[in-house]
């Protein structure tokens, strides 16, 4: 793993970001000279942005801006950038919602003007958010005026707060499955801890009845939550066992209201109160308080057009029995700082960079202490804390590298998906590993340790997943990671999970690099995992070239056609001396071994690269739309050839398969067929991870298209005879993809059953042992609890229920006037579904 | 997130066109000026929707597979254009990137410009789209201008820069 190199670590505030790197005195001359010719509306950005992260204290830097925002109160240009950089830290960067609050908290004192400005402006943000179902925003902005709760006249974020749990009863009344309630509690229950840290005692009468209210529905178990399982549900030493977060949460929040409602981990910004000479007693200091704003909960409420699905708490270390290096699962700071921590990844997506360094910066931002200092290994957090300033007897310091590290797994392992792209994930990991290497790399080999600890029984999709970020993290790093551990997990059946991802993970490095290179990165043991003959730097044998194979004459022929260019008549010839002679032999349909000799004539054509093989296919594309369209055995063949010619890097033979779907050459249920009824004979293919692969973007592909269509669909504004045309196209794709779903599932139920004849026949022959057999099945469970997954989000999308409710929102949505414009995007559309047809399938 | 002109953000984004970009597009205005023309649709006009990346500072024997495999992580891709040598037709270490969707582009910018394919950091940057020709070096020996003066020794691309006299100014390496 990453290892030496600079490390940014240590935990003093001291320390001034902006020169790091800096080598150069000269530059602290030019950078004093600029700052005084700095506007005061740069100031303040610059002061906003760099709170929490500078040399100062966050409560001086706070009192600062709050200053001199006072004496900039005719400077206007200086007032709107600080409004917009307020409004925009606080969707961005949430971690420094309180120190942003606090400014606006401190500028009480002198200009109320300022904060009751600063809660106005983000009051309407945050109806904006509520109105239009934003509601990661939406929970970002309440949180700020949950900050300033002390400083309302009246019930404060409780009165919006108690106005949400009633939508929440309307919305679960209705639907048992309903969501975007339960998103509604998660926000009501990650508010109150900051309402209660700013109002104090006086809020916990308030905190405590909502509790009691969102107790029902913050235990009740969905039926559909089963589907965010990490873990195959019926196995009984699950690494981590399965939370619902808002169950949790609220027990968590019951058990910090028996605690006092102490929310330790929360900056508090105390304000300076003179007391009088010898007075015990601080002076009466009535501060100006402000109306809460009044919100409006549309009815019906936005969903949003984000997915919402109840969510599962994962954790990698926490309630270990060694040490305790993240909170336990039954403290509420375990639910603060994750939901702080995944909110800051997943809103700075647009620069990793950003995000990564406030991750790794994530001790600046808590009440102190919170963290061990940075890089502090697990067995020494104990004896370090009596040394952290501030520790009081019986606190645990948090280990930071772990929080990190666990939040952005719980992305990457995140059912049904994350909000990014799974790459972001993956570079987000790198650039963490980049900037604090020593801090970082310790935290990620226990990860992946814990994973791979309990990846017999992990879903599926996230094994692919893990593979997937694994070999492309090492291949970010010299492919550097202890194989040696793994080791002994080599004498496994290539059908034991364990070997079947350490089969997979070598495939997919070498897919990144060459095999050449990794062979050099492993112990000796795995070498017979890369067989030589991927070393030379030559296309796969030509299998007609020997002439024990049968049409070994006629394959040759096609290679010298195909390659010169011969005149389709030419071919046509040579194809049908195949025919002739497979009549003869019996074969019943002869369109298999010539198309078996055409396509793999392509392939090795085709071999030096993925251009050259899709410039054969072009050549060749009108025979095999014909094949194609003749017989369904001579389609499959199809794949069958090309599978087989790249056996030794079945990645490519999966690209090139996904490309014949793009020129509809195959549909995509000619694929499905042949990896899962073909191909599938004991079952023993379901364990390798590129057929997951096939299968899984076959899917992907149809249900994107399906997806697409329902967008197009849900456009403001599309003309009546559109609609039907949508309406239609979406019907047909919608049961396409039901009949794949279900094809998928019939064909591995078998399997997973035992009923399946090929697992049957190599079980009594003796072919397979008891255990091998056992481990086909488990392995048919897990795609089948994949597909069965996949096909719900799908109906929870592109359903007639789910589409039909999008519709009825649609309509109640304002109008718009009926620009020309709008005219003309609405005529996109129909132009946009024809292309998704001619591109998809 | 798209990349529209919204509020300023708190920190850069990085799905933005280099300013290599910027400055081939003034460039190209004050062409179109001086000739009286009237303007092609601006080159941010192009960009809003680009769908396609130049990559550049990849090893000369990287191969497109290892590209697709990696640069497919940000969605399906539409095609893949090798950058050749102009005189021996072998990759000279740049590749355009084509992707279905405007979205998958900008995510590419994101999360995959800057890491590592083949154990090099790469580099991408949107592009208006590929063009035939734009796919050779314009080097005077045949590749990219880049390797024409470098004077470190780089064995991903050919060693030493082939001529080292030659001096190309801040000239870039790609149309």
């Amino acid at each position: 793993m990453a290892e030496g190199g600079r490390n940014r670590g240590g935990n003093s505030r001291k320390r001034d970001r902006r020169h790091d790197d800096d080598g150069e005195p000269e530059r602290h001359g030019h950078q004093q000279k600029r700052r005084r010719e700095e506007s005061t509306s740069s100031k303040i950005r610059r002061m906003m942005l760099n709170i929490a992260a500078s040399d100062k204290l966050p409560q001086d830097e706070a009192q600062d801006i709050a200053r001199l925002l006072g004496e900039s109160l005719d400077d206007e240009a200086a007032m709107t950038e600080f409004f917009d950089t307020l409004v925009q830290l606080i969707i961005e960067q949430p971690f420094r919602i309180p120190h942003v609050a606090a400014v606006a908290f401190f500028a009480n004192d002198d200009k109320p003007e300022i904060t009751a400005q600063a809660v106005k402006r983000v009051g309407t943000k945050t109806q904006e958010m509520l109105r239009t179902g934003q509601w990661t925003e939406f929970k970002l902005l309440l949180r700020f005026l949950a900050c300033l709760q002390s400083l309302y006249n009246d019930d404060g974020v409780f009165t919006l707060l108690n106005q949400l749990f009633d939508t929440i009863v309307d919305l679960q009344s209705a639907n048992e499955n309903d969501v975007v309630g339960l998103e509604l509690v998660k926000i009501i229950l990650l508010t109150i801890p900051y309402a209660v840290a700013s109002a104090g005692s006086t809020s916990h009468g308030k905190a405590s009845e909502l509790l009691e209210k969102t107790g029902i529905v913050a235990a009740n178990r969905l039926p559909i939550e089963s589907l965010v399982e990490l873990y195959v549900a019926d196995s009984t030493e699950k690494p981590f066992p399965y939370y619902s977060a808002i169950g949790m949460l609220q027990t968590q929040l019951e058990r910090e209201a028996e605690l006092g409602w102490k929310f330790a981990c929360i900056p508090r910004f105390a304000r300076y109160i003179p007391r009088k000479l010898g007075d015990a007693e601080p002076m009466e200091f009535a501060s100006q308080l402000h109306a809460f704003p009044s919100f409006a909960v549309p009815s019906p409420v936005n969903p949003g057009t984000k997915l919402l699905f109840p969510e599962a708490y994962f954790s990698l270390y926490a309630d270990t029995p060694d040490f305790e290096t993240v909170p336990k699962t039954t403290d509420i700071a375990a639910s603060l700082l994750r939901d702080a921590i995944v909110d800051t990844i997943n809103q700075l997506d647009f620069n990793r960079d950003a995000a990564a360094r406030t991750l790794v910066e994530l001790d600046n931002f808590w009440a102190l202490p919170t963290f061990a200092p940075r890089g502090t290994p697990p067995d020494k957090l104990e004896e370090i804390a009596p040394r952290v300033p501030g520790w009081t007897e019986g606190q645990t310091l948090w280990k930071s590298e772990d929080m990190i590290i666990d939040a952005i797994f719980s992305q990457l392992l995140k059912l049904p998906g994350p909000e990014h792209k799974l790459v972001y994930y993956h570079a987000l990991i790198t650039e963490s590993c980049k900037i604090a290497p020593a801090a970082i790399a310790p935290s990620l080999g226990r990860a992946i340790r814990f994973v791979y600890g309990g990846i017999d029984i992990l879903d599926l999709e996230l094994v692919h997943r893990f593979c997937d970020w694994f070999s492309h993290h090492l291949s970010n790093f010299e492919f550097r990671w202890r194989w040696q551990e793994w080791t002994e997990n080599l004498e496994h059946s290539p059908l034991h999970p364990k070997k079947a991802f350490i089969i997979a993970a070598l495939d997919k490095e070498i897919r990144l690099s060459f095999a050449k290179r990794i062979r050099t990165t492993v112990p000796k043991e795995y070498h017979p995992l890369i067989p030589a003959a991927m070393d030379e730097d030559k296309s796969p044998d030509f299998k007609y070239e020997n002439p024990q194979t049968p049409f070994s004459p006629e394959g040759v022929a096609l290679l010298h056609q195909i390659r010169k260019k011969a005149p389709d008549s030419e071919i046509q010839e040579t194809i049908d001396k195949i025919h002739k002679q497979a009549l003869e032999q019996g074969i019943v349909d002869v369109l298999v071994p010539s198309t078996d000799a055409f396509v793999t004539a392509i392939c090795r054509l085709g071999s030096k690269s993925l251009s050259h093989v899709l410039s054969c296919i072009e050549r060749g594309k009108e025979r095999l739309m014909s094949i194609a369209n003749t017989s369904e055995t001579a389609r499959r063949q199809v794949v069958a050839s090309v599978v087989e010619y790249w056996k030794d890097q079945p990645g490519i033979a999966v690209n090139i398969i996904d490309k014949l779907i793009n020129y509809q050459i195959l549909q995509p249920s000619t694929v499905i067929e042949w990896a899962l009824v073909d191909h599938l004979g004991a079952g023993d293919p379901l364990t390798k991870d590129w057929v997951f692969e096939l299968v899984y973007n076959t899917i992907a592909k149809v249900t994107s298209r399906t997806r697409q269509i329902v967008t197009a669909r849900l456009q403001k504004g599309l003309p009546q005879e559109q609609i039907k045309l949508v309406d239609d196209e979406l019907t047909k794709d919608r049961e396409r993809s039901r009949e794949l779903f279900k094809l998928i599932a019939d064909s591995i139920s078998g399997v997973a059953e035992g009923s399946a004849d090929g697992l049957i026949e190599k079980e009594t022959s003796g072919e397979l042992t008891a255990e091998e057999g056992q481990f086909i099945r488990e392995w048919a469970k897990r795609w089948h609890m994949v597909f069965v997954r996949k096909a719900q989000v799908e109906e929870s999308v592109v359903g007639e229920e789910a589409v039909d409710a999008r519709i009825r929102l649609l309509a109640l949505e304002p109008e718009l006037e009926p620009e020309p414009e709008a005219m003309v995007e609405g005529n996109g559309v129909a132009e946009d579904v024809a292309n998704v047809d001619e591109e998809m399938l | 997130m798209p990349a529209v002109r919204g509020p300023r953000s708190t920190v850069e984004r990085l799905d933005k066109p280099s300013s290599y970009a910027s400055s081939k597009r003034r460039r190209f205005n004050r062409d179109d000026e001086e000739r009286g023309r009237e303007r092609s649709p601006s080159f941010e006009d192009k960009l809003k929707e680009a769908t396609t990346l130049y990559v550049g500072n990849l090893s000369f024997y990287t191969t497109e597979e290892q590209i697709h495999e990696l640069f497919s992580k940000c969605g399906e891709i539409k095609r893949l254009v090798m950058g050749l040598d102009r005189f021996q037709k072998t990759p000279c270490g740049f590749c355009f990137v084509e992707y279905y969707n405007h979205q998958d582009a900008l995510d590419c910018m994101k999360y995959i410009g800057g890491t590592k394919l083949d154990e090099r950091v790469v580099r991408t940057d949107l592009d208006e789209g590929f063009a035939e020709g734009r796919q050779y070096g314009r080097g005077k020996s045949g590749g990219q201008v880049r390797d024409e003066y470098r004077q470190e020794y780089d064995p991903g691309r050919g060693g030493f820069g082939r001529a080292l006299a030659d001096d190309y100014g801040e000239e870039r390496d790609y149309r």
